[in-house]
């Protein structure tokens, strides 16, 4: 595996220079700021999402190649399609209930180092990446500024891959891999919680 | 070590960049029209992902195909001026957001575009830019002095994309599964997802 | 007969560098309608202000903002113990009416005079007392944003500046020619701002203008394979011009009406911000050279001539525009 853990230096410093610039586009385009950063966090907010998004980068690690660089490469896409979903405003049945359920399956498939053959691990996080795009999908009428929003949310989404996939990294040591089998358990658990609350509000 | 003071010249173009933006709301006050030119694409965010997509796009076909850009880009820059003046104001966001779109899933797929098709495509995506740049001057503003500082960005701004990107993917060689092209293509489908949401939102209001 | 190309070029240059020294005083005239505003102190931090020359878009329709902690209702105004000291600022300046003045006369001390015109909206005014750190960065702040703003603007010096480049290329060499050049501005800056030369402003602009006509010539004598001047002894050229584009820098300090204690220091952030503006410039040329190399998309070699004959094209345009001003006063 040639992934580094190290952060890139230009990576780095585009979070940095994205910070800086914030304050600084708001007065030139209304909106900007506000569309970045709530797009930037609404991914990070929601829990269920958060963990289930972590959860597919550790998936895709512990995976290998092909899974470890089509899911960077294409996760965004089939999310988008989800969010297209969203603004179109076509429902989809239990989301709420869906995404604690992908985030238990994913978190069950991390700690018990589940190789599924590669199409049905594709589908399972097809899934849910439709599921999470169409949440944030229809979010995106109401932002202040459409694009930075989007753009942040898919930076967002980027970078918690990235968080996942580096914590994958981990398996190379056996101690690593234990920890990643006890944060897989953690998020089927904080899923399975999710889940009895879904179902309870639909109940 | 070449690698490093790559990383390192990326980082300062970053911040550089991004302390630019910073002026944007005093710089025609301050400046003139020249400099508004200059700073208008940088604080837009349509302009700063359609340029970014298209400099990396042709960064990573390589500098035999992406070097017309240098030239084709500011002249799609100027003509989309021309053309907007024409044709006068009309919402590019869908145009916009198709020109993601395709961009995006090119980059994301690898493919080798032809010379021709990736000039074409960065003179549209010059001509949509270029004239919603020149959409909402004020009526007081030297549009030559304008035009001329979107040149200058426009010609900058691609080179300098262009000449980063064959620095960070290194060779053309490079096989597509090592970390550096899986980065790119990654990018790629970030930006053909932003495309495809903003087309659908277009679409849908 | 290669000195005596360069006295062609040379001598014009000395003829008007010593036309101007013999003509110290410096213009002054301000072409444009003005207004004059005058506060004078009646008791410490209340002002009394009046228009002492109307604007020609009407007193009251004037955009004046004061510091904030002033209190400003024509003709009061009313600065508390703080005094009068921040920003005054008039924003909506047309081209009809471009400068106004704003005169302040304190009870004590001597009075000052500020300029506020369409381009420099904003002037600080500084307090009659001991300069506190608060006006020192006010100082910094403003003078060091001129001096960007001044080098940027100025598309003559920023030209000279590629030209230069072009002909020594990166490095070491690059270095050593970049500071040079600064060292000449700065000292003639410096003497200029306190008086120890005097030169009218539009032969020097004339003679700017002519120093980038002889960057031109140069470029294409290196292009011919020649070893021009600046080419043997770059940061003697370098120097050389720097001087008299310093005393150029100058001409934008005057007519501030800034204080000659507080003078030395503007004219040390004015110098920064010049020099910023100026590293700014020249790492983004070096960083397009670099990406024109990495894509190795050079100038071709029929096309090779053509940036230094463009060079030379708009400086003479420049000198010939400059030239006919010059003697348009006289």
């Amino acid at each position: 595996m040639s992934l580094s853990l190290r952060l890139p230096l230009p990576l780095t410093t585009a979070i940095v220079s994205l910070a800086l610039m914030q304050p600084a586009l708001a007065h030139e385009q209304a909106g900007v700021a506000g569309g970045l950063a709530s797009g930037l966090l609404h991914p990070i907010t929601g829990i269920d999402h958060l963990i289930a998004m972590v959860a597919v980068g550790i998936w895709g690690a512990q995976l290998g190649a092909p899974a470890i660089w089509i899911l960077p490469i294409t996760f965004p896409l089939v999310m988008a399609i989800g969010g297209v979903l969203g603004v179109l405003h076509v429902p989809l049945p239990m989301p709420e209930v869906m995404i604690a359920i992908s985030a238990v399956i994913l978190g069950v498939a991390v700690a018990a180092r589940l190789r599924l053959p590669f199409a049905a691990a594709a589908l399972v996080v097809a899934v849910f990446a439709i599921f999470h795009g169409h949440a944030h999908g229809a979010e995106l009428p109401r932002a202040a500024n459409a694009l930075a929003y989007g753009v942040g949310f898919v930076s967002a989404t980027g970078l918690l891959h990235l968080c996942g996939i580096a914590i994958g990294t981990l398996t190379r040591w056996p101690a690593g891999e234990r920890l990643i089998q006890g944060l897989g358990a953690g998020i089927a658990a904080i899923g399975c919680y999710f889940l009895a609350q879904g179902v309870g509000a639909f109940a | 070590m070449k690698l490093n003071s790559a990383r390192l010249l990326i980082a300062t173009a970053m911040l550089l960049s991004g302390g630019h933006a910073a002026e944007a709301h005093i710089v025609p006050a301050r400046l003139g029209d020249f400099y508004m030119g200059v700073v208008h694409p940088l604080t837009d965010l349509q302009d700063v992902v359609l340029w970014t997509a298209t400099g990396v796009l042709a960064g990573t076909l390589g500098a035999t195909k992406g070097r017309w850009l240098i030239a084709l880009f500011p002249l799609g820059l100027v003509a989309g001026l021309l053309l907007g003046r024409v044709l006068g104001a009309a919402s590019t966001q869908l145009a916009d957001a198709a020109m993601m779109l395709a961009i995006g899933l090119l980059l994301a797929a690898a493919v080798q575009v032809p010379t021709v098709l990736l000039s074409a495509m960065a003179f549209a995506v010059a001509v949509i830019r270029g004239a919603a740049n020149g959409a909402d001057l004020a009526p007081e503003t030297d549009r030559v002095l304008f035009a001329a500082g979107l040149t200058c960005v426009g010609y900058a701004a691609i080179t300098l994309a262009m000449a980063l990107t064959t620095v960070f993917k290194r060779t053309n060689s490079d096989s597509a599964t090592s970390w550096r092209a899986i980065a790119i293509r990654a990018l790629g489908g970030w930006i053909a997802a932003i495309g495809l949401m903003m087309a659908s939102l277009a679409l849908a209001s | 007969m290669r000195a005596i190309q360069y006295l062609r070029l040379a001598l014009p240059a000395l003829m008007l560098a010593l036309a101007m020294l013999m003509r110290p005083s410096a213009l002054s005239a301000h072409e444009a309608a003005m207004g004059v505003l005058e506060f004078r102190e009646v008791r410490p931090g209340a002002f009394v202000g009046r228009w002492s020359i109307e604007p020609s878009i009407g007193a009251s329709r004037v955009d004046l903002r004061v510091p904030p902690h002033c209190f400003l209702r024509l003709p009061e105004m009313n600065c508390g113990a703080k005094g009068l000291v921040g920003p005054i600022t008039i924003t909506n300046l047309g081209s009809n009416m471009s400068v106004v003045l704003i005169k302040v006369i304190p009870i004590e001390g001597e009075p000052r005079s500020y300029t506020i015109s369409t381009a420099n909206p904003v002037v600080s005014v500084l307090g009659t007392g001991a300069p506190t750190l608060e006006v020192w960065l006010e100082l910094a702040r403003t003078y060091v944003n001129y001096g960007i703003d001044h080098i940027l603007l100025g598309a003559d010096h920023l030209l000279f500046v590629l030209g230069l480049i072009w002909i020594v290329g990166g490095g070491w060499r690059l270095l050593k020619t970049i500071t040079a050049f600064t060292i000449g501005h700065s000292a003639s800056l410096a003497a200029a701002a306190f008086g120890l030369i005097g030169v009218p402003e539009r032969p020097l602009n004339a003679c700017i203008a002519l120093s980038i006509a002889f960057i031109g010539v140069e470029m294409v004598k290196q292009q011919r394979g020649e070893i021009g001047l600046t080419a043997r002894y770059p940061w003697i050229v370098a120097f050389s011009f720097g001087l008299v584009h310093g005393i150029g820098f100058a001409s934008a300090l005057a007519g501030l009406g800034l204080e000659r204690r507080l003078l030395p220091a503007a004219l040390l952030f004015f110098n920064i911000g010049v020099e910023i503006g100026q590293l700014a410039f020249v790492l983004l040329v070096l960083a397009l050279i670099w990406a024109h190399r990495r894509l190795d998309a050079v100038v071709p070699r029929w096309g090779e001539a053509l940036p230094a004959y463009l060079i030379g094209s708009v400086s003479m345009f420049w000198f010939f525009g400059r030239l006919v001003r010059v003697f348009a006063v006289i």
